[in-house]
C-alpha cells in the first residue's frame, strides 16, 4: 500500500515522529489556505501551535479587510483533527461528526494561530476544543468545538 | 434600494453573484449563484482537486463545507433584510451527515428563518445528489444596523452596471 492516512504503518510512523507536516502535505484544501504546524517552544508541554497564512485568497471581506470566517473555521477544523490524531492513545483516524464555532473578534489579514485541547477521548468519540488568535493568545478571534468518531486505520470504511 | 420596487429574483442573483465574486476566497474557488428567491439562496461550488481532504478515499475536506455554509448563509442574510446590512457571523454549527465525494459539484441552499432587531437566524443544507444531504448548518448573524453599514453598501451590491 502506498503511503497515506490509510496505511497503518505510515500513520504509526509519522505519528511517532510527530510529523504533522507529512499529514498536511496530504490535505489539499489545508494546503490551499496555507496551514502549518510548529512545536510550542515557549509552552510547557509538547503541544503544537498551528498557523494560517494570511493569503490574499483567504480574504472574505475586502472593506475591512478581514479573513473569510469560513476559512478560519476550516483552519481550526484542520488543527483540531491533526492535533487529535497526535493526541489519541493509539493511532486513530478521526471522522468529523459536528463542528461549532463562535466568532469573537474580526480576523485581520495577518497570521492566525491556533492551539487545541483534547477534552475527552472515549472508545468511539472524541471532543476537541480549538482556540484561534492573532496578536495575542489572550485575545482570541474564535473558539471552536469538534466531535469526532474515532476509527482504527484499517476499519474505517 | 430606497424609493424603488423590491429587486427581482434576477436582480438578486446578479447582486449576490457580485457579492461572492468580490470575496477573494469564493472568487478563487469559482462559486456560482444558481438562484435567489428571497430569503432563500442556492449556490454551486464546482469541483476542483483543491477541495480534497482525503486524497486516497477521494473525500472533500470538512472545512470546505463549513466555509460554503458560512458563505451561503451569509448571502441569504443580505436578501432577507429590508435593506442590505453588514452582518458578521456570530456563530455557526455544522452537522456532517455523510462525506462529500471528489469529482462532483457541491450545491448549497440557505434561507433566513427569523429576523429580529439585533439578529438574523439562518439555516443551510449541502448536497451533491438531490435528497442526500451532506451537511446541515445553522448560522446566526449580528445586525450592525444601517448606522454601521458603509454608505452605498446596498447600491454597490446592486450597482448600476452602466455606472459601475
Amino acid at each position: 500500500m502506498h503511503e497515506g492516512f490509510h496505511d497503518v504503518a505510515w500513520l504509526a510512523r509519522t505519528r511517532a515522529e510527530g510529523d504533522v507536516t507529512a499529514w498536511l502535505e496530504r490535505l489539499p484544501y489545508a494546503r490551499h489556505i496555507g496551514v502549518s504546524a510548529t512545536p510550542d517552544d515557549a509552552g510547557e508541554g509538547e503541544g503544537l501551535i498551528y498557523q494560517l497564512e494570511p493569503h490574499e485568497h483567504n480574504v472574505g471581506n475586502i472593506l475591512l479587510p478581514a479573513l473569510h470566517g469560513g476559512v478560519v473555521a476550516a483552519f481550526m477544523e484542520t488543527a483540531g483533527t491533526l492535533d487529535l490524531m497526535m493526541a489519541t492513545r493509539e493511532p486513530r483516524l478521526p471522522r468529523i461528526v459536528d463542528f461549532s464555532i463562535d466568532y469573537l473578534r474580526t480576523a485581520r489579514v495577518v497570521p492566525t494561530h491556533a492551539r487545541c485541547r483534547l477534552l475527552r477521548e472515549g472508545r468511539r468519540l472524541a471532543n476537541v476544543q480549538v482556540v484561534a488568535w492573532q496578536e495575542a493568545e489572550t485575545l482570541p478571534v474564535a473558539t471552536a468545538r469538534l466531535h469526532f468518531v474515532l476509527a482504527t486505520p484499517d476499519e474505517d470504511a | 434600494m430606497p424609493n424603488a420596487s423590491p429587486p427581482t429574483a434576477d436582480e438578486w442573483r446578479t447582486a449576490l453573484t457580485r457579492f461572492v465574486t468580490v470575496i477573494p476566497h469564493t472568487r478563487g474557488l469559482g462559486l456560482d449563484v444558481v438562484s435567489v428567491d428571497p430569503p432563500e439562496v442556492i449556490m454551486r461550488l464546482p469541483w476542483q482537486d483543491a477541495l480534497l481532504g482525503d486524497v486516497e478515499r477521494g473525500l472533500v475536506h470538512g472545512g470546505v463545507l463549513t466555509m460554503l455554509l458560512d458563505t451561503v448563509c451569509g448571502s441569504a442574510v443580505l436578501c432577507g433584510l429590508p435593506e442590505p446590512e453588514v452582518c458578521p457571523t456570530l456563530d455557526l454549527r455544522v452537522d456532517h451527515y455523510r462525506p462529500a465525494v471528489a469529482g462532483m459539484a457541491i450545491l448549497a441552499e440557505a434561507r433566513v428563518v427569523r429576523v429580529t432587531a439585533s439578529m438574523v437566524f439562518t439555516e443551510g443544507t449541502l448536497w451533491q445528489t438531490p435528497g442526500r444531504t451532506i451537511a446541515r448548518g445553522i448560522g446566526n448573524f449580528v445586525r450592525l444596523g444601517a448606522r454601521n453599514t458603509p454608505p452605498g453598501f446596498g447600491e454597490a451590491l446592486f450597482g448600476d452596471a452602466d455606472h459601475a
